[in-house]
């Protein structure tokens, strides 16, 4: 067996050096290696198999989930310090640690910089090899007993003063630690499990020497039951990533099981799979951690929490956890038989399929007769199908939305706190078209004894999602609770999309398309003289849970993207790198099934099977389709290796750009937004912007606002003079323009000698007043923010850049077109939020999350949750008016009994205040934004939902055109 | 093919413990008797589960609504939708619940609680109901245009041209007929009352001007008719009684055993509102605009509504279309209009607006409603103001303090105007009545 793993190790070792373009960062053992083959060769190795390839089932079904090691602390490090571009000095990255200081440099300015392909490539080359070396030296660390000389730096300087602490204070304490291991990496690992360290140091990266080789140095030990003590620690293993665990603590037990050295092996034997298990440890207490100040990153690390709910659910397990939590809330899902054999009166025989089991469902499910009865007698009584009741559990209200299919009934209930009956049918409907895509039909998805267990799977998920989702995203604080916004925008039938800059999109298209041509090696068809096995109809790629490349046709987008959502694997990509994902299952694209529409095309009667893979923050989804122009499918085949792998070579190739795309993400909005809390008046707004201040690149942002609120030159009531003097903007920038601004009510041009000191003469002069509320967007990067506040310059584009055509532009038309960049008419930029649906394409964009973090704010988050719930109702609003879109006046029923008819606008005003307002004297301030809905026929049908402050009135008809118009799809 | 008409709304009312039909109002054909059992069985199966089933809706809008009553009457309202299934189901089901509402209170106004609660003889009881049968009918119906008081619980208003004179009569009438529940009602709105009788449950001043309606539409001059007030005084009845004063304009006053009918007609109403003939037919003239001449309303104000939500009274009116050329097809009509008005109201109270009367009604009830209208409370800030723009008309909403406005404007009115007229209207109103 060793000997085996020896050699499997050094064959590895060649094949990296001959596969030249493997990016170093990447470290996904076998399989990775040898899809970065078909870059230029086809040498691919049969001897390494993905480590996926145990987790396919029986029908050929494979939902394989692998975090990236260290993912979590990578993902708190990074909520830590939001927005800085120090956040890709990966720290959680296997390599990251003991990378020099001249490396890592060049690192971060890989990250802030586009840099041209080549010269990136080039770079990466030059990475590559030391990495990979490095890397069998910390694998091997364990044999050659050399770890100790080389953990990496924080951890020795952390050690000698808790050494000091052993010495003084004796003092023993407890501390649970979670890390995250993977059994699976054993088999590529050399390390012979034989020797002396065994799975405590292959598995968890912790060395313990027992006592009868190293002498008497453990003076805790005893003879029989010796205690584990850590006498080092093993680069880049789990107990170091962790950073909680020390040299000199002992491990006293796993998972809840006390362990020693002699039943150590055994305990971690046990562990299956990847996943967490929980250390404990007996510690000295740490004299003073203050004193670490060096040590500070380690520090932000240490706080690892547990794998996130939500991946420890995808993995399956502690479902039982989860669902004891919300057991007390009602909800349930049962599929019923309509068709009653009443010869058999068996006890609950009409119960094709239900879940959970709790006493709050119990009840429901025990009034299974009135969903029954209802379903049957309402539409002989009303002439249509029963879509949703509503019935009273004590205090709680429960919707009970229904799903006819044939002779069965699918009844979903869910508690009304959660659920508005608005929205119900939407979330119902939803659910119903997620399972068709998965099985084909309700009938083949709940009839079948096997899925009992995927489908409790399946509702689980989506009873969580809904019921307790801040549970569910534990590990990132970033995201707070928003039900609204989650109904409403996975609601809505489209994809976040994210436009990036031309070049960049051009070049992910290129990738795709290429990948999607199949005319690789061993796919093309003359390669081996077969027929390929599948056709590839389309991929959609994401990036972060973004779209940012889609070439499937708009229903199958939405499909496949039902499927995403559902299994939440969109949020995941965004918050955690993940270390692998693949899936592959046979998918049934609702659009295709329905047959063609257009006549003398018929659609290939194939079979389609979707695949996922995911590296790090990119995901690709792929639609193949079987039997048609490609070989019928037989029995149920499981995901074939060179599809998994040219995938992930399209990923990898993907990931040059994942610089651009990070700098896109993170570069000022397109239509610049603003914080709801720079409009309250000063009182409040101005302690806020002064704790904002500090964090710089928030700064510039506000700073344009705070001036585009004082240009205020049409008199606006809700900035008083006072507000405007207590500007902090003002004192900082320009104390001597004071008499000016008071006086400045006049025209936005007004404005720039009160900026001059910091504005670029071109710019102060040219746009005045208005280019300020344009953030930092423009191209020359220059304005306010490019002279005071160092916001890193734009390389690539927004979509409003004009680029030469700038240059033949007239003044007056530069200064139009700036305007298309703010999305508010007026001087100052008012808008807060915007949501823009293409129904068409089934894409949607938004401001992204990083942007509307980065606003922060306190009223501002409660401004967003206000946004989307009203969403809710503006959308109903539409939704409901649009059968009868069809059908026009002529049929229309005369003098009452219509409704509202076809709602094209809608608009609510808001007014919020501070909360917990504490002055008596003064009233609370108060602003006031509107949220207004807006649909669109032509040219395109869109919808349209944009918040705004009240100060100016805008015409959302013109809004939407100007951002669908600069965005550009 | 299906057993209700599209657009027709059925009323079922048996007794809660052994779903006895008592009797069933609305659409032209009676719904079969096992499909009224059904209905009744669902809910009372759900009753021995603990699980109390209060609405279903169906495609095409299609809605049934539950509600029991004092543990002793079972109303279902069943609603066959629309033909173009675009009424949403949210406000048909906020207009069944208001429905069961007021056929519970004036089953009690007419017959008081006791009769309803402890059923002796249910065959009794089935002819008792039949005389709350005209009043029901005029609910289900609503035939009287303009009258939005059973939806919005707030008394539909006439402002008259010079109040106080009114007032003054109303006042001094109740004193002389020993009572302090008096009020005048011109074109089935209340143009003055007393002030105790603003103090009556919104509810009840609705439901009580409902009856004088119904009572004036019989053609009689006066009448003396026993009423129980369903919060006031749910099991002991008073005389309402009624004289018509000129066609149109009715005076009653709620009163014990004294005085008789006959000697306050003889002796009371030639007193008090003989000299007023003249400033009663000024008042009969604002007819259904219900706002006195000095209010000036914008000439593309189609329809407007408003209510003060500290009285609880109501001011409604659909512009006639004398100052549109008639015929515009582009506009709705008179009674599109109404309807209109009527959808937007619980559009905007459903999503945005609270409704008042929540406070005031019975705390059972209120548990019901608040469960019912969870949206509202979804908004972490506070709604001022909507609008709406459909292909027929746009529609502005405004809540103040004081009032709710809600208004119709035609297409042609540019949307960001439609803030300004709305809130000068409001003002214009209010300075110049007081409202």
């Amino acid at each position: 067996m060793a000997a085996a793993n020896a050699r499997k190790c050094t064959e590895k070792t060649v094949y990296r050096g001959q596969t030249e373009e493997e990016d170093a960062e990447h470290e996904h053992d076998s399989d990775c290696e040898s899809t970065s083959s078909s870059f230029n060769s086809s040498d691919y190795s049969n001897d390494l198999e993905p480590e996926w390839l145990d987790d396919i089932q029986k029908n050929g079904e494979l939902f394989y989930l692998e975090l990236s090691e260290g993912e979590e602390e990578a993902a708190l490090a990074h909520a830590a310090n939001q927005g800085v571009a120090t956040n890709h000095v990966r720290f959680s990255e296997k390599e990251a640690e003991v990378i020099t200081e001249e490396n890592k440099k060049q690192r971060c300015g890989s990250w802030t910089k586009g840099e041209p392909p080549l010269k990136r490539l080039a770079r990466i080359l030059r990475r590559k090899r030391r990495p990979s070396q490095r890397r069998v030296g910390g694998k091997d660390g364990g044999k050659d007993n050399s770890t100790l000389s080389s953990p990496p730096a924080s951890i020795l300087k952390n050690q000698p003063g808790q050494r000091q602490g052993v010495m003084f204070q004796q003092q023993q304490q407890l501390k649970e630690v979670c890390v995250y291991v993977n059994p699976k990496r054993l088999g590529g690992s050399s390390t012979p499990l034989s020797d002396s360290g065994g799975l405590l140091e292959a598995l968890l990266g912790v060395v313990h020497r027992p006592s009868w080789s190293r002498g008497p140095a453990n003076s805790a030990g005893v003879k029989q039951e010796e205690r584990l003590t850590v006498h080092g620690l093993i680069p880049n293993s789990p107990a170091i990533k962790c950073g909680q665990i020390l040299i000199g603590d002992v491990l006293v037990a796993v998972d809840d099981v006390d362990v020693a050295s002699e039943n150590i092996e055994r305990v971690l034997s046990c562990i299956p799979g990847p996943t967490q298990v929980k250390l404990t440890l007996e510690t000295v207490a740490q004299v003073d951690r203050s004193n670490a100040s060096d040590t500070s990153s380690v520090h932000r690390m240490k706080a690892s929490p547990p794998v996130s709910q939500l991946v420890r659910l995808l993995w399956g397990e502690d479902t039982a956890e989860l669902q004891m939590s919300i057991r007390h809330i009602p909800h349930i899902v049962m599929y019923l038989s309509l068709k009653l054999d009443s010869a058999s009166p068996q006890d609950e025989e009409e119960i094709l399929y239900k879940y959970p089991v709790s006493e709050a469902s119990g009840q429901l499910k025990g009034v299974r007769g009135i969903f029954l009865t209802l379903c049957d007698m309402l539409e002989n009584v009303t002439g249509g199908r029963i879509l949703s009741s509503s019935l009273l559990l004590g205090k709680q209200l429960v919707h009970v939305g229904y799903w006819k299919e044939s002779n069965n009934l699918l009844v979903i209930g869910l508690p009304a706190a959660r659920v508005p009956l608005l929205y119900l049918q939407t979330v119902v409907g939803d659910v119903v078209r997620t399972l068709k895509v998965m099985y084909g039909s309700l009938d083949s998805a709940f009839c079948k004894a096997d899925h009992a267990p995927r489908l409790d799977h399946f509702f689980c998920l989506f009873f969580q999602q809904l019921i307790q989702p801040s549970r569910l995203r534990d590990g990132s604080s970033a995201l707070t609770p928003d039900v609204s916004g989650t109904l409403f925008v996975d609601g809505l039938p489209a994809v976040r999309w994210l436009t990036l800059p031309p070049e960049i999109k051009m070049e992910v298209d290129t990738v795709l398309s290429d990948f999607e041509s199949s005319d690789f090696g061993e796919m093309s068809e003359d390669f081996f003289g077969l027929r390929r096995l599948y056709v590839i109809l389309g991929s959609c790629l994401f990036y972060k849970s973004y779209l940012i490349a889609n070439h499937l046709p708009k229903d199958d987008l939405l499909d496949v993207c039902l499927y995403c959502q559902h299994y939440c694997l969109l949020p995941l990509t965004s918050e955690q790198r993940v270390g692998q994902l693949v899936i592959w299952r046979e998918v049934f694209p609702q659009q295709r099934a329905k047959g063609s529409t257009a006549p003398g095309y018929s659609q290939p009667q194939g079979r389609h099977f979707l695949l996922i893979v995911g590296l790090k923050h990119f995901m690709q989804c792929v639609l193949l389709e079987a039997g048609g122009a490609a070989s019928p499918a037989l029995g149920s085949p499981g995901p074939d290796c060179v599809y998994v792998d040219q995938v992930k070579a399209t990923l990898l190739q993907l990931e040059v750009l994942e610089a651009g795309i990070e700098e896109r993400l993170n570069a000022p909005s397109a239509p610049c937004l603003s914080c709801a809390d720079w409009f309250l008046p000063a009182a409040t707004a101005r302690d806020r912007l002064d704790n904002l201040a500090p964090s710089s690149p928030v700064f510039s942002k506000i700073a344009s606002a705070v001036k585009g609120s004082s240009a205020g030159n049409r008199g606006r009531s809700l900035f008083g003079e006072r507000s405007r003097r207590s500007s902090p903007q003002r004192s900082l920038s320009d104390s001597g323009s004071e008499g000016h601004m008071d006086a400045g009510s006049g025209s936005g041009s007004l404005m720039a000698p009160g900026l001059s000191p910091h504005s670029t003469p071109d710019s102060g002069r040219k746009l005045g007043g208005r280019r300020n509320s344009l953030g930092s967007g423009g191209s020359d990067g220059s304005g306010i923010s490019g002279g005071l506040f160092k916001i890193p310059r734009m390389k690539h584009p927004n979509p409003f850049y004009l680029g030469t055509l700038r240059k033949t532009l007239t003044e007056k038309e530069t200064e139009e077109m700036y305007n298309t960049m703010k999305l508010t008419s007026g001087a100052e930029n008012t808008l807060f939020h915007y949501v823009l649906m293409e129904t068409v394409q089934g894409i949607f964009i938004a401001p992204t999350n990083r942007e509307v973090a980065q606003l922060s704010g306190s009223i501002h988050p409660q401004l967003i949750r206000n946004f989307h719930h009203c969403c809710l109702s503006i959308r109903a609003a539409f939704q409901q008016s649009l059968p009868t879109r069809g059908r026009r006046a002529a049929d229309r029923p005369q003098g009452g009994g219509w409704g509202l008819g076809p709602v094209k606008e809608h608009g609510v005003l808001f007014q919020c205040k501070p909360e917990n307002w504490t002055d008596q004297r003064k009233p609370a301030p108060t602003m006031t934004y509107w949220v207004i809905g807006r649909m669109l026929l032509e040219p395109v049908p869109q919808e349209f939902y944009v918040c705004f402050h009240d100060s100016v009135a805008e015409v959302p008809v013109e809004m939407a055109f100007r951002l669908s118009f600069g965005l550009a799809f | 093919m299906t057993m209700l008409q599209h657009g027709s709304t059925q009323l079922l009312c048996l007794t809660a413990s052994s779903g006895v039909p008592l009797f069933t109002r609305g659409a032209a054909k009676q719904l079969p008797f096992s499909v009224i059992g059904s209905l009744n069985g669902v809910h009372m199966f759900g009753g021995g589960q603990g699980v109390v089933l209060s609405s279903c809706e169906t495609e095409g809008g299609g809605k049934v609504v539950w509600r029991v009553f004092q543990d002793s009457v079972m109303l279902i309202a069943v609603s066959g939708g629309e033909q173009g299934g675009a009424c949403s189901s949210k406000e048909e089901q906020v207009r069944l619940q208001r429905l069961l509402d007021n056929v519970w209170s004036c089953m009690v106004l007419v017959l008081g609680q006791d009769e309803l609660t402890n059923v002796k003889n249910v065959e009794r009881l089935k002819r008792d109901l039949r005389s709350c049968f005209s009043l029901i009918d005029q609910l289900l119906e609503e035939r009287q245009e303009g009258i939005l008081g059973n939806l919005t619980h707030c008394a539909d208003s006439l402002l008259p041209p010079n109040p106080t004179l009114l007032q003054e009569a109303v006042d001094g009438f109740a004193q002389a007929a020993d009572s302090e529940f008096s009020c005048l009602i011109v074109h089935g709105r209340i143009a003055a009352a007393t002030e105790k009788w603003w103090r009556l449950a919104p509810q009840e001043v609705v439901l009580l001007s409902g009856l004088l309606r119904s009572l004036s539409a019989s053609g009689s001059v006066s009448c003396d008719y026993p009423v129980f007030l369903p919060q006031g005084s749910p099991t002991v009845a008073h005389r309402l009684l009624r004289f018509q004063l000129l066609p149109g304009a009715d005076v009653c006053v709620l009163c014990g055993p004294t005085p008789s009918l006959h000697s306050a007609e003889s002796g009371l109403v030639g007193r008090f509102w003989t000299p007023l003939v003249e400033t009663l037919r000024d008042c009969l003239a604002v007819g259904e605009r219900c706002l006195p001449g000095s209010v000036s309303l914008r000439p593309d104000v189609l329809a407007l509504l408003l209510i003060n939500r500290e009285t609880r009274r109501s001011v409604s009116c659909v512009r006639t279309s004398t100052s549109h050329p008639i015929g515009d097809p582009l506009l709705p009509s008179k009674a599109r209009c109404w309807e209109l008005l009527k959808l937007f109201y619980i559009f905007s109270t459903t999503r945005y607006f609270n409704q008042e009367e929540i406070l005031c009604v019975l705390p059972e009830d209120r548990a019901q409603r608040s469960n019912t209208e969870d949206f509202v409370l979804g908004f972490s800030h506070q709604p001022l103001q909507c609008y709406l723009v459909t292909e027929e008309c746009k529609s502005y909403g405004i809540q103040t303090p004081q009032h709710q406005l809600f208004l119709l404007f035609p297409l042609s009115v540019p949307t960001f105007a439609l803030r300004t007229v709305a809130t000068k209207t409001l003002s214009d109103i209010v300075a110049a009545t007081g409202f």
